[in-house]
């Protein structure tokens, strides 16, 4: 290694880096804008129903109505804006019950990993109680003694899922609590806490973020997976799991109840994911 | 602050894990304003753990047991935490051993040389970028300006080490402990980077701990030496004395395990299984006496 001279950045590999960014992106901002827009985009009143509609087909199929463009359900609700509707549940939910599991367990990581000792003894001890629960039955347990309600789900998320992030937060301040650079700044008149979140967090952040995306995408089927038990909120909300849980029974002769929020739901989910191992190699100046 | 003759001084220090292993035995040295103190020993030796203890960055599961450590004059391991990091960070400064992990992946290079300067020693945000400036250009680094703007990635091994000392040098510490700078380096780098450190020492007349385990080193840059084995001073001697006249049998088997780059045929002499066996034995007995003498 030359002495004086500086290491080329390199080279950055445009194509499917940008695509792991971009494509994600394009499908959440989408959703994101269906949410937000719902009342304007959806065609119908998501609850209206109408017997004489009921099981219409989508609008390449012979049968259709005009204007019920994903056909409708058993009860001649609108498919396509129950869907619309749908997509304001699955990102209420996403955004606050992976955002509340994150602070909690990041917060535990960084604790357990910096400070050692008594202190990782009891959280990761914790740790192992919490993840040895099923998680599935661990959320309808909650949301059993909870109450349903859209609250319920999110607490139930959180309390849940905060173990992956102090898991993870955990190993990875272990690595960067034994760097020098935390002593360098230590010897430098910084307090250990200081030390921890000037210094140590700003470097597991692409990893939080990383985490983060990807735990909205597990809410997003934790929610789907109540609402398909019933357990969610009140049945009549449009939900994309409701609505799968719906249409399962009529899958023989009207898929597309079921088909259309399964494939929204699978494109959001791996969007999340997909998203968040984009940002991890965005944010990190090393991977770059 | 009162004035004081000694830079550093180390009185009897013990320091050990928490099963009752003790790292360093009644360890004492001082060091005089514009002094250089080598601190030799093999790895496991203590040698590091002098400075950490000074610095106040032991590892969390080791405790000071006994001795005491004046920082001119001051009186450390007296103050409350907060006013023992005051002083450290006003009036003491470290060398690392691994450059590539002692600076911080996330943030640019002039912040990290910077922000203390202007935390700690209450500078300007202008004068200390002034001041980093200036010592990056001492350090030989070539572009200042660009360095400051460029993350650790970016650099070198050897140009790591470089920022590492103008950031040690910055604040104008009156101690620095070096530990081990060079050994995380190339040979031809470790050249530079020694003379750099002897350069700007002798320019600012600041104290140097230096800790390394090679004796070639010792000769190079120290005018003292303490002699460490298994956390107990065997010799603590002027180096040219050292060297000439070594006093301890210790000292003599690390000076004769020394590799000569200019007689490559002289055979290998490692130190001698039967004297470590007999070290080990007497400090053991005195280990008796020590727990013995305070339960």
């Amino acid at each position: 290694m030359a002495d004086t001279t500086t290491s080329a950045p390199r080279a950055r590999r445009i194509g499917p880096v940008n695509l792991r960014l971009w494509l994600p992106l394009l499908w959440i901002a989408l959703v994101i804008a269906a949410a937000i827009f719902a009342p304007l985009l959806a065609p119908h009143d998501p609850l209206e129903q109408d017997l004489m509609l009921e099981r219409l087909p989508p609008w390449f199929i012979a049968g259709s109505e005009p204007g019920y463009w994903l056909g409708t359900d058993s009860l001649g609700r609108d498919v396509l804006s129950r869907m619309i509707y749908g997509a304001r549940i699955a990102l209420i939910v996403s955004f606050t019950a992976a955002l509340a599991a994150c602070v909690v367990g990041t917060a535990m990581g960084l604790i357990a990993g910096f400070y050692g000792g008594w202190w990782d003894r009891v959280i990761s001890r914790l740790v192992d109680i919490w993840m040895a629960f099923p998680p599935v039955l661990f959320a309808v347990l909650l949301v059993a003694v909870l109450g349903t309600g859209l609250g319920s789900v999110i607490l139930a998320i959180a309390v849940i899922d905060w173990t992956r992030f102090a898991r993870v937060i955990r190993a990875e301040t272990m690595v960067q609590a034994r760097m020098d650079y935390v002593d360098s700044a230590r010897i430098g008149g910084a307090r250990r806490m200081t030390a921890l979140i000037s210094e140590i967090l700003p470097n597991i952040l692409p990893s939080v973020i990383a985490l983060l995306t990807l735990e909205m995408g597990i809410a997003v089927i934790v929610e789907a997976i109540l609402s398909f038990v019933n357990l969610s909120i009140s049945s009549d909300d449009p939900t994309w799991g409701a609505m799968i849980a719906e249409g399962r029974g009529a899958i023989h002769f009207a898929w597309w109840v079921l088909l259309f929020p399964l494939i929204s739901l699978f494109l959001t989910v791996l969007s999340f994911s997909t998203l968040g191992e984009g940002l991890k190699r965005h944010f990190d100046p090393v991977l770059q | 602050m009162k004035p004081h003759a000694h830079t550093l001084d180390v009185i009897k220090l013990n320091i050990a894990l928490p099963n009752g292993r003790r790292l360093l035995r009644d360890v004492s040295l001082t060091l005089e304003p514009g002094e250089v103190r080598a601190l030799v020993g093999e790895s496991g030796a203590g040698k590091s753990m002098i400075g950490k203890s000074v610095l106040g960055i032991l590892p969390p599961n080791v405790t000071i047991t006994e001795g005491e450590i004046l920082l001119e004059g001051q009186h450390l391991n007296m103050m409350t935490p907060a006013t023992r990091r005051k002083t450290v960070a006003q009036s003491a400064a470290l060398i690392p051993q691994d450059p590539l992990t002692a600076l911080n992946p996330v943030r640019k290079i002039g912040p990290q040389i910077v922000d203390p300067l202007v935390r700690i020693q209450g500078w300007s945000r202008s004068d200390a970028e002034a001041r980093a400036l200036d010592l990056l250009d001492r350090v030989h680094i070539r572009d200042p300006k660009r360095v400051m703007g460029s993350y650790p990635h970016e650099l070198s091994g050897g140009m790591r080490q470089r920022v590492l000392i103008a950031a040690a040098f910055a604040p104008s510490p009156r101690l620095i402990v070096a530990d081990e700078p060079t050994t995380a380096l190339d040979v031809t780098v470790q050249k530079q980077i020694l003379r750099l450190i002897r350069e700007l020492q002798q320019e600012t007349g600041t104290a140097v701990l230096f800790v390394t385990h090679d004796m070639g080193v010792v000769a190079k840059i120290s005018q003292k030496v303490t002699v460490l084995f298994a956390g107990k001073v065997m010799e603590d001697a002027p180096t040219p004395e050292v060297f000439t006249n070594p006093r301890h049998p210790y000292t003599r088997a690390l000076i004769a395990a020394t590799p000569s780059y200019a007689d490559l045929d002289r055979p290998f002499s490692p130190v001698p299984a039967a004297l470590i066996k007999d070290l080990h034995a007497r400090i053991a007995q005195d280990d008796m006496l020590y727990t013995g003498g305070r339960r």
